[in-house]
């Protein structure tokens, strides 16, 4: 039996971003939201040592309260319940207080292990799973690949796959680790699971019920698009379109 | 004495960050404290800059590199330096986070730059949103972190007669993360960050064995086979090291080829300062084409092979 | 738990398939809306602009609430021949007051909005699902079959858009030939709303919407087309499927030749683009209509064909909304006759043809057949713009009277008066 928390991020969808050429602001007026992709792994990951191992999955977010679509998304994933730590104040969150919130929540809660995925897909900065644990002050493991719940011991084996090598890890529960998007293929909700998911029990928290202070140790000074001068301009596949080309790249140059 | 820490777990970023840390300590008039994981190293870092070598005890066998994290916590807790800059690897990553999470301080991820300003603070940047924009912080708590990816500062340059302190740190209490097997990688004898000319394979590509197509332009070219991190990480049809991306290489070509690559953010972001940048896609709207200096819209399996007909016909092979 | 039978399911959350859930839902009725786009909308585009009138009959005043962009003030033809270009310009203040002729609007916030109307009604909505075939039992569709999950039904409303797989399934439809389907590409460009304003001479947060026909098509059937939103312009061409196939030309090249166009191109000066998009679009009305009701099922909106282009006109979204609550309706009193059979859903035909919807199909039945009149593409835009230009030339040239004018311009663009009078006499009757 294994109690898991999988948790996940609601972030805008990269692929929306677009910038203006002047200014070079971001405009984010028709960005759609997505779970972060990486986050879909450690909810699909969860499930499946639940499929295996029974006990039970609790999809966990701090979002403001306008996220609210994304439980119905990550209940249809699996999990049989959410946790919905809310408050008008939970836009734009640094890490380190992404990690003091789910801390002060989390750890009113029963589980055995905690499954992150290694970074969120806006800010990637890669921070909340390690931070979470060690205000929990449970153990770790990080970019893991490959994870298994051996029953008898009460422990994970965890294969990390880091920049030198692979380092296979053994820890005692209760534990947290990051997973990399290799560890599974997320799974596509069928009908059956997205109609059930309305149907889920959703626990809202709010900032009153969470003990400590939640402040900001890094400022923004500025959020600029990255730019790229680039010609753009297209061919065919004609015959004639190629020799255009190849006479462009011998042109520029950049070929013998 | 503001002091600014360094803390890479190899030599060659420890030596990168006494290059940065070094540029910072002259703004502010500190010293600058590198941890060494291995007391010899000591001297090597004195002489490129370091004040003082924090030396750091062996581990076990079984232990992780990352157990060294309450140590240099406590470290950081008792003598409280202003700056501490941390090598960006997968394992430096983890525990930049852990010691910040323990110091209650922010840490900047990713930091691709690093400065001073007019107030002496540490301004520094990192990406947002894969690659699509360039954020700048400050930090208002201490020590101002920041985890800094390899090869983002050169190596410092040795200075003679620099002297220095060694102080040698107490043993590390036993952790619960044990380790029961090590598997170093094998380098892959291709260094696609070298390449003057390199062919990306994307999912567009239908089959494993359709890489041979790619292969053989890159042939023709004398260039390297990359790929986007899908086709290395989740269909495993090439291996990791020449998957290019925010998370994976960056490289600076003279010509980057993207064969059925999409042109995602992540990827885009590891390529985008390639000199010259053509694209082969059978989907007009894919994003690569904004990325590229020349788009071919089509069927890559019909352009490649006319494009490297076309190319031994000019290159005259 | 058991096999889930609900009242009705939906297939398609877009205009047609969100108001009959909406209306069914009101009616306290267990209604499943399924949508294979991650998000009702995300799948959909067409020109920009919807006739109020048919929602407005449904949610009174639904412009309070729902995302529209601007009310239209200002209706534009151009002609497009080039150096010249012809265009009618015409504001009226009475369509910008309420109920307010018609909105231009952005489909993945309009759908989204409307499908949500229908979850707050009670209908639960599924999206990121594809339907992947009809459930079947003695020749009665009895339910859907998505990937491996099976849902029943009382009765099944195919609302899933231009290619109906659902209708086609049901033995309803046939697949349509290019023939009878417009390629539609549309990119939406960001300017400031203070600029679109200027440009298209409109006050406040009035709109202004555009046809080009011409140039912009290169002789095929189709047009362009131009709606202003609050701070962004849908600008694209509509070219018929089959025309298309038989020239060399991309569409994509040629809205970028369009955009390029000297008519076209001061209006979108400094703009951005944000978004490309492209849709099929119903062409053939009434002369491609599939079977509209089988035992158990119900096809509305573009599913239907229900779309009608005048060139002048061109509608989509005030059908796809009548049909959807002539579905709602039919299925109400079917439900209550317990009679799902095609007799039993016999009202839906009824209803469509009290209504505007095959009202005005069939008194433009012979649009498309008129459209196909290849001088309405070419001829008739050089002409037009040719007797302009000269009309208001003054260059030391011997005075002509306008007849003068207008018979040479006929004659320098190969059209006999006879085709002329034919074609204007036949057009003023048929569109």
């Amino acid at each position: 039996m294994l109690n898991t928390i999988a948790c996940f991020k609601w972030v805008m969808d990269e692929a929306d971003i677009k910038s203006d050429p002047k200014t070079h602001e971001l405009i984010f007026d028709r960005v759609g939201y997505k779970i972060s992709d990486y986050d879909r792994n450690a909810i699909e990951e969860a499930v499946r040592l639940q499929e295996k191992h029974g006990g039970t999955v609790v999809g966990v977010t701090v979002a403001p309260p306008g996220a609210k679509q994304c439980l119905k998304d990550a209940l249809s994933r699996g999990p049989e319940k959410a946790c919905f730590i809310n408050d008008q104040s939970f836009t734009d969150l640094e890490p380190g207080q992404t990690a003091s919130i789910l801390a002060a929540a989390v750890s009113k809660m029963e589980y055995d292990l905690i499954i992150c995925g290694e970074g969120s897909s806006d800010l990637y900065a890669q921070q909340v799973g390690p931070a979470l644990a060690e205000k929990l002050g449970i153990p770790c493991a990080t970019y893991v690949n490959k994870l298994t719940y051996v029953e008898e011991e009460n422990k994970i084996i965890a294969e990390r796959k880091l920049d030198d090598g692979i380092e296979v890890v053994c820890i005692q529960l209760p534990a947290l680790v990051t997973v990399l998007p290799e560890i599974n293929t997320p799974r596509i909700p069928s009908l059956k699971q997205v109609l059930g998911a309305a149907k889920k029990p959703v626990d809202n928290i709010g900032l009153d019920s969470l003990e400590g202070t939640f402040s900001p140790c890094l400022k923004t000074t500025g959020i600029l698009a990255a730019t790229m001068e680039r010609r753009r301009l297209r061919f065919g596949t004609e015959a004639e379109d190629i020799r255009k080309v190849v006479e462009a790249l011998l042109k520029e140059g950049v070929i013998a | 004495m503001a002091e600014i820490w360094i803390f890479a777990e190899n030599r060659e970023q420890t030596l990168e960050l006494l290059n940065a840390g070094r540029s910072l300590a002259g703004g502010l008039g500190a010293k600058v404290a590198a941890f060494a994981l291995d007391g010899k190293l000591a001297e090597e870092y004195i002489n490129h800059g370091a004040d003082e070598v924090l030396v750091l005890p062996s581990l076990a066998e079984d232990q992780p590199l990352e157990s060294y994290v309450s140590v240099i916590a406590e470290e950081a807790r008792r003598e409280k330096p202003d700056i501490f800059l941390i090598g960006g690897t997968q394992r430096g990553k983890e525990m930049a986070a852990r010691i910040a999470a323990r110091l209650n301080t922010g840490l900047c991820s990713g930091c691709t730059a690093l400065r001073l300003d007019e107030k002496k603070q540490l301004v520094m940047e990192r990406m947002l949103f894969g690659g699509a924009a360039v954020q700048t912080v400050v930090c208002t708590t201490r020590p101002q972190m920041a985890a800094v990816p390899p090869r983002t500062f050169e190596q410092a340059s040795p200075a003679k007669g620099r002297e220095g302190k060694v102080r040698e740190l107490p043993p590390v209490p036993g952790t619960p993360v044990t380790v029961v097997k090590r598997t170093p990688k094998v380098r892959e004898s291709v260094d696609v960050t070298e390449a003057k000319i390199v062919v990306c394979v994307g999912r567009g590509v239908e089959k494993k064995e359709d890489i041979a197509l790619a292969r053989e332009l890159a042939q023709v070219l004398g260039g390297e086979v990359g790929c986007s991190r899908p086709v290395a990480e989740e269909l495993q049809w090439l291996p990791e090291d020449v998957y290019i991306g925010i998370s994976g290489k960056k490289i600076k070509p003279e010509l980057y080829i993207g064969v059925g690559v999409a042109g995602q953010i992540q990827h885009v972001t590891g390529m985008r300062d390639s000199k010259v940048v053509l694209a082969i896609n059978r989907d007009e709207n894919a994003p690569i084409f904004d990325a590229a200096d020349y788009g071919i819209v089509g069927d890559l399996y019909d352009a490649v092979p006319k494009l490297i007909k076309e190319l031994r016909n000019a290159l005259k092979i | 738990m058991g096999e889930e039978k609900f009242a009705a399911i939906v297939v398609g959350a877009g205009p047609a398939g969100s108001t009959a859930a909406y209306l069914l839902a009101k009616e306290g009725l267990d209604v499943l809306l399924i949508e294979k786009g991650a998000a009702p909308g995300s799948k959909n585009m067409f020109g920009g602009r919807m006739y109020s009138h048919a929602l407005h009959k449904i949610i009174p005043g639904f412009w309070e609430e729902a995302p529209v962009e601007r009310p239209v003030a200002r209706e534009i033809i151009t002609f497009l021949s080039g150096d010249r270009s012809v265009s009618m310009n015409c504001q009226d203040l009475n369509w910008v007051k309420p109920p307010y002729h018609s909105f231009t609007l952005l489909r993945a916030e309009f759908d989204a909005w409307l499908a949500s109307k229908a979850e707050e009604a009670g209908a639960m909505l599924a999206c990121g699902i594809l339907v992947d075939d009809l459930l079947v039992e003695n020749g009665k569709v009895v339910g859907i079959r998505a990937g491996e999950d099976e849902m029943f039904a009382d009765v099944v409303i195919a609302a899933d858009g231009v290619n109906s797989i659902i209708a086609q399934k049901a033995g309803l439809a046939r697949m349509f030939s290019p023939h009878q389907v417009a390629t539609g590409v549309k990119q939406v460009i960001k300017l400031s709303a203070e600029e679109i304003s200027r440009r298209f001479q409109v006050e406040g947060e009035n709109g202004a919407a555009q046809l080009f026909v011409g140039d912009c098509t290169r002789g095929m059937r189709g047009g362009g087309f131009l709606y202003t939103n609050k701070s962004t312009v849908s600008l694209g061409l509509v070219i018929t499927a089959s025309e298309l196939q038989k020239a060399r030309y991309k569409i994509s090249e040629l809205v970028e030749d369009f955009k390029q166009n000297p008519h076209v191109s001061p209006l979108i000066e400094g703009g951005e683009v944000v978004e490309y998009s492209a849709h099929l679009v119903p062409e053939a009305g009434l002369n491609m209509m599939p079977q509209l009701c089988g035992d158990g099922i119900l096809v509305a909106g573009d599913a239907a064909g229900f779309v009608l282009n005048l060139g002048y006109i061109v509608r989509g979204m005030d059908f796809a909304v009548a049909s959807g609550e002539a579905a709602a309706k039919t299925v109400l009193q079917a439900r209550k006759n317990s009679n799902f059979s095609r007799q039993g859903l016999g009202l839906y035909e009824q209803l469509l043809k009290q209504s505007f919807v095959f009202r005005d199909l069939e008194a433009y039945r012979k649009a498309p057949g008129f459209m196909e009149n290849r001088r309405m593409f070419t001829a008739y835009p050089q002409l037009a713009t040719g007797l302009l230009s000269e009309v208001f030339t003054v260059d030391g040239t011997p005075p002509v009277h306008l007849l003068g004018k207008i018979l040479s311009q006929v004659r320098e663009n190969g059209v006999s008066l006879a085709q002329l009078a034919g074609d204007s006499w036949k057009g003023a009757r048929i569109l």
